[in-house]
């Protein structure tokens, strides 16, 4: 099966060396060959692309602005606005495509998550509760493991984990909606593509409040362009808060295997549920 | 009220499993089988508890035999002589903790719920078994746990983990699994069962065939126990088609009403 896949690559490699040969005759110095990545397969057939993944420029404070958590530290100390790259790659200007009331209520949430006065104005990040799909792909950091017939994803950050079947199996019933959603895989050569429905989307899409609705649909691609480096793009189609499908795009590079330890959040969280208790009626002090 | 009741789902759950248990047995299961023990095998040969798994007992209301009262059904208790032999003066710190139940139970607050009481949770969980680690995720608070099986040792302490440190090993067909570094702050039980940071658990699975786990447990801590003693119960895999696990963030429940944002 190895071997077999194996030759299969290398005569795909062979076929785009010599094609530019072929096109521009004798003489011409062909390109650098781009034979794609050959994986080692787990015992079910998968490219095996176990081990641990972080995102190159991981943060989640803004989507449009993809900065790390030290980057914008240092831009509230410095007082000094620096231009970040957008992780939307469609629309092609880097903002969501929201519908006008939609971009309304995310700039309110944005005016006012450093000073907030009303419960929903604290980051869900701020009060320990998941992330969700597909911000924790802008988290560090995660392990994939690959049992057979299904990509499991863990992380090292709130005890997260995710569990994508691989069999065809149906979404669980819309009645049902999950801090991660419901995914379901298949494998397109090194490409795991995961369509993810019955989001609850309670997590926001960042700290400064972008955000969708339960009614999204993403589809997600894990595109492995070789052994270390994988772009995650998921594209959110949700017509009760966008004016079309968009899609972002996070780089990951491989890491080296460690073990991941406890990470305990809600355990020792006590800082959210104290501010909120000066906007709600309900006694939460005691949290 | 504090306290989180699944008793409802909990019924659902023994009335759904009924009938897969009896289709299970008539279709065996598993993918390799050895001699006359019908138990799956992963391809170097150990058993193979990849699945999802999950307890038919009360013994997150109490672990020792107890009759029933107002939501919490009788019993039959999984501590070997029905007796936790308590320090005396562990005795009192007891009865201190049934008393204040709603408030100090992890479980109340939605805490991690520590080694061992996450195994017998009326929730489902996963193992996912590979050579060198086997990791454990729980559908209660999506609990994670790895189960280091590739010789390591448990790292130096002190550590206060909620879930503690497994380092897992098989002895014949069952995966032994020691696990210390614990806080003193979760329970066994919602009765006030406790321990202290001195825990040391050993946990036993062992499969009796394709669909059952003999689950024996250990507790050890000289702190709040005159010695050491046990707990026993089996674990029923979830034969179901397409079963899997879905999510109780207990934690979330109070504010899920706020997001992503009130009345969207």
């Amino acid at each position: 099966m190895r071997l077999h896949q194996t030759t299969m690559a290398l005569g795909i490699g062979v076929a785009l060396l010599s094609l530019p040969a072929a096109l521009f005759g004798q003489g011409t110095v062909p390109e650098p060959p781009t034979a794609p990545w050959a994986p080692a397969r787990t015992p079910d057939g998968q490219p095996d692309v176990q081990g641990v993944w972080r995102p190159v420029d991981g943060g989640t404070q803004s989507l449009e602005r993809a900065m790390s958590s030290g980057e914008y530290f240092d831009e509230l100390a410095t007082g000094v606005r620096k231009d970040y790259p957008s992780r939307i790659i469609d629309s092609e200007d880097g903002h969501i495509p929201y519908q006008s009331w939609a971009a309304a209520l995310q700039q309110e949430l944005e005016a006012v998550y450093e000073n907030p006065t009303r419960p929903e104005h604290i980051d869900t990040q701020t009060r320990c509760l998941g992330p969700g799909v597909p911000r924790l792909y802008y988290f560090p950091r995660f392990r994939i493991l690959q049992p057979a017939g299904s990509v499991v994803f863990v992380w090292d950050q709130y005890h997260s984990f995710r569990v994508i079947p691989l069999d065809g199996r149906p979404h669980v019933s819309p009645r049902i909606k999950l801090w991660s959603g419901d995914g379901r895989g298949r494998w397109e050569g090194n490409t795991l593509v995961v369509d993810t429905t019955n989001l609850n989307a309670k997590s926001r899409l960042d700290v400064i409040g972008d955000f969708f609705s339960d009614q999204a649909h993403i589809l997600e691609r894990f595109i492995f362009i070789d052994g270390t480096t994988m772009h995650y793009e998921a594209t959110i189609t949700d017509p009760t808060v966008f004016t079309r499908p968009w899609t972002m795009q996070v780089v990951q590079r491989r890491e080296p295997d460690e073990e991941f330890w406890e990470y305990a959040c809600h355990e020792g969280e006590h800082d959210a549920a104290r501010t909120s208790s000066q906007f709600i009626d309900s006694d939460v002090g005691d949290r | 009220m504090r306290l989180r009741f699944v008793g409802l789902p909990y019924l659902a759950v023994v009335l759904s499993l009924i009938p897969s248990l009896a289709s299970a047995q008539a279709a065996g299961g598993g993918t390799q089988t050895s001699g006359t023990t019908s138990i799956p095998r992963t391809s170097d040969g150990k058993p193979d508890m990849s699945g999802i798994w999950q307890v038919l007992n009360r013994a997150n209301d109490n672990i020792l035999a107890h009759s029933a009262s107002e939501g919490v059904p009788a019993g039959l208790g999984v501590v070997d002589g029905d007796e936790i032999p308590y320090r005396p003066e562990a005795l009192q710190q007891k009865e201190e903790n049934f008393a204040n139940r709603e408030t100090r139970d992890t479980e109340a607050n939605c805490y991690l719920p520590g080694v061992p009481r996450v195994t017998y949770m009326p929730f489902p969980f996963q193992i996912i078994q590979l050579p060198e680690v086997s990791t454990f995720l729980y559908e209660y608070v999506h609990a994670t746990r790895y189960v280091h099986t590739n010789g390591s040792e448990h790292p130096e302490g002190p550590i206060n983990w909620w879930m503690g440190d497994s380092r897992g090993r098989w002895e014949g067909d069952t995966l032994v699994i020691d696990v210390v570094h614990f806080t003193d702050q979760t329970w066994f039980d919602r009765t006030g069962n406790f321990h202290s940071e001195a825990l040391h658990v050993v946990e036993r699975y062992s499969l009796l065939d394709a669909d059952h786990i003999n689950y024996e447990v250990t507790i050890e801590d000289p702190a709040v126990f005159t010695r050491p003693w046990t707990m026993r119960m089996n674990l029923y895999r979830r034969t179901e088609p397409n079963f899997q696990l879905l999510d109780y963030d207990c934690y979330a429940f109070e504010w899920e009403q706020y997001y992503p944002y009130p009345g969207l």
